[in-house]
């Protein structure tokens, strides 16, 4: 691996179940303390891709390297700095306590009971686990166990951490209390995670990068940033007291698409800008046409938007 | 080092295990006891109340075996079924130092579980019986150990077609009965039924236990040579089915 930055590098990554394509040529890099992010739809290879990192799913073809060490060859080593939930609340023991649930998952990936009990401490204190440490999980709410789940894959203080939908059926509260540890862990800690999720809010708020991947292929793979400015439209919406003319109505659809509902005496005008900018424009037009503007609001695409739209366009 | 954690933390859990599940431990020593007193009960009836006692000698040692084959022929296959139901398998294959030594580990452990399982309900069923035998316990248990690896092989076996079939519970349902009749078969001198898994081994500790018959060297060598056979294949049969599995991406999904 050339750039020493570089933790995770996949190249023309190639995987068929059968007939099945589940990964078409797939190619990526993921740099050390990069929150990177895994977007698609379902069977869209997301899974398969993590897995295959992990060296669960052999694939068919292509170059996987881990810090330097090939993928399934050096699988061994390469789990040595690797943790992962991948079934979520299931990838852990329900019968066992927390506490217990740590101590067995250091235990098999070597590290002592003596070792482990400051990290241990740590997470259960980190994750709000500390008063229920020693009672069995099944008696635990989903979001609960799930935080468990996220304590045993950090347990051997892993540098890199793979996250497969991990917040899928947690309430709102719970998710947000693990997007803020997960940031602590990058920040502080320095960890690189590769995250798949549906959830466009928690991808939005807690990654740098962001793949998107349709059918198996990246159709998409930039910093949330610049994938914002390429897909940044702007939502104007305005109250008026009185509809559009012709003139108007004509004049604002060069500056995107718009609709237009009037409602006992209140005319909501939504338009799209296809360039932010061009709002002053579209001010000169209701001002031209002697319209009374009683409200204002604009609002930009968010990474569901940008997903949808790139999800639809491309072929 | 590692190694000797991961053996430790094996053993831990195997303790967690039983203390939660305290009554089902209890419960399996109750369970096997009545069902060889229904046996036993159920022989004396059939016989007219009259049994010699060489009958009941090796209706015991008899019984002891079968349980030990039955648990041990659960093992692996047991253990992947289980971890797969629960959805802890990939963890495992997570580990650094290999799932192939947790399940090891997982062995080991059982057979020490099952060693003293077996030595209660020995002694349960010579009280029973009202015959004490005189057990030779280093010759008892390792000639049982090296008989014993054949079905650890099978049971990899099994392991195997777990991980790609998840629901094998029902063969089990067979083995047992097979064991049983299998455990009839006529082995020595060498006839062709001794190529069976277990079945030299287990007519061995019977007959010496109960007739205190002498075996030459070479059936020794051979036992081990059967459970030698039935150990390599089961864990190159694991190995292709776990590869067949990870190919498919069969291991997280039951």
């Amino acid at each position: 691996m050339n750039d020493p930055g570089v933790l995770i590098k996949v190249e023309n990554l190639r995987k068929t179940y059968g007939k099945t394509v589940a990964v078409d040529g797939l190619s990526f890099q993921a740099r050390k303390g990069e929150i990177l992010g895994i977007l698609g739809p379902n069977g869209s290879g997301k899974t398969t891709t993590l897995k295959s990192i992990l060296g669960l799913v052999y694939h068919d073809s292509g170059e996987i390297l881990v810090n330097g060490l090939s993928v399934p060859r050096d699988r061994k080593r390469v789990l040595e700095s690797a943790g992962a939930v991948l079934e979520g609340a299931r990838n852990i023991y329900w019968y066992l306590s927390p506490r217990e649930n740590l101590l067995y998952f250091a235990g098999i990936r070597g590290v002592s009971a003596r070792r482990a009990a400051p990290m241990i401490e740590s997470l259960l204190r980190q994750l709000e686990l500390w008063d229920v440490r020693n009672k069995e999980v099944r008696q635990f709410s989903s979001g609960m166990k799930q935080k468990v789940a996220m304590a045993c894959a950090f347990v051997h203080d892993p540098e890199i951490l793979f996250l497969d939908e991990p917040t899928m059926g947690l309430d709102v509260e719970i998710a947000l209390s693990m997007r803020g540890w997960i940031r602590t862990l990058v920040r502080e800690h320095g960890k690189t995670i590769l995250v798949t999720s549906h959830d466009m809010d928690f991808i939005e708020s807690l990654c740098d990068r962001v793949l998107i991947i349709r059918a198996g292929r990246i159709i998409s793979d930039e910093t949330l940033q610049s994938l914002k400015a390429r897909f940044s439209q702007k939502t104007v919406e305005i109250v008026l007291e009185a509809p559009l003319t012709k003139a108007q109505s004509d004049a604002a659809e060069a500056l995107g698409p718009c609709q237009t509902v009037g409602d006992e005496g209140v005319f909501r005008l939504r338009i799209r800008l296809h360039q932010p900018r061009r709002i002053l424009d579209l001010m000169d037009i209701l001002r031209d046409g002697g319209s009374v503007v009683r409200d204002f609001s604009t609002s930009e695409n968010d990474l569901e938007d940008i997903f949808l739209q790139m999800i639809r366009k491309e072929p | 080092m590692r190694i000797l954690i991961l053996a430790l933390t094996e053993l831990r859990l195997m303790g967690w295990g039983m203390k939660r599940y305290f009554f089902n431990t209890g419960a399996l020593v109750l369970v096997m006891y009545l069902v060889f007193l229904g046996m036993f009960w159920g022989v004396r009836a059939i016989a007219g109340g009259v049994v010699s006692g060489d009958s009941l000698d090796s209706m015991v040692v008899g019984y002891v075996l079968w349980l030990m084959a039955m648990m041990s022929i659960q093992g692996t296959g047991g253990e992947v079924m289980n971890e797969s139901q629960t959805g802890t398998l990939e963890q495992l294959y997570l580990s650094p130092l290999g799932a192939d030594m947790i399940f090891l580990f997982r062995l080991i452990n059982g057979i020490l579980f099952n060693y003293i399982f077996v030595t209660i309900m020995l002694y349960l069923s010579m009280l029973t019986t009202g015959r004490m035998l005189t057990v030779n316990f280093p010759y008892f248990y390792g000639v049982l150990f090296l008989s014993i690896l054949s079905l650890v092989g099978i049971s990899f076996m099994m392991g195997g077609i777990g991980l790609i079939h998840k629901r094998i519970g029902s063969v089990y349902g067979i083995l047992s009965f097979a064991l049983i009749g299998m455990m009839l078969l006529p082995v020595y001198p060498f006839t062709p039924w001794a190529l069976l898994p277990f079945v030299a081994g287990a007519h061995t500790v019977n007959s010496s236990t109960v007739h205190g018959t002498v075996f030459p060297a070479w059936w020794y060598m051979y036992v081990a040579a059967n459970s030698l056979f039935y150990l390599v294949a089961g864990l190159l049969i694991f190995r292709v089915f776990e590869r067949k599995a990870m190919r498919l991406n069969k291991m997280g999904q039951y």
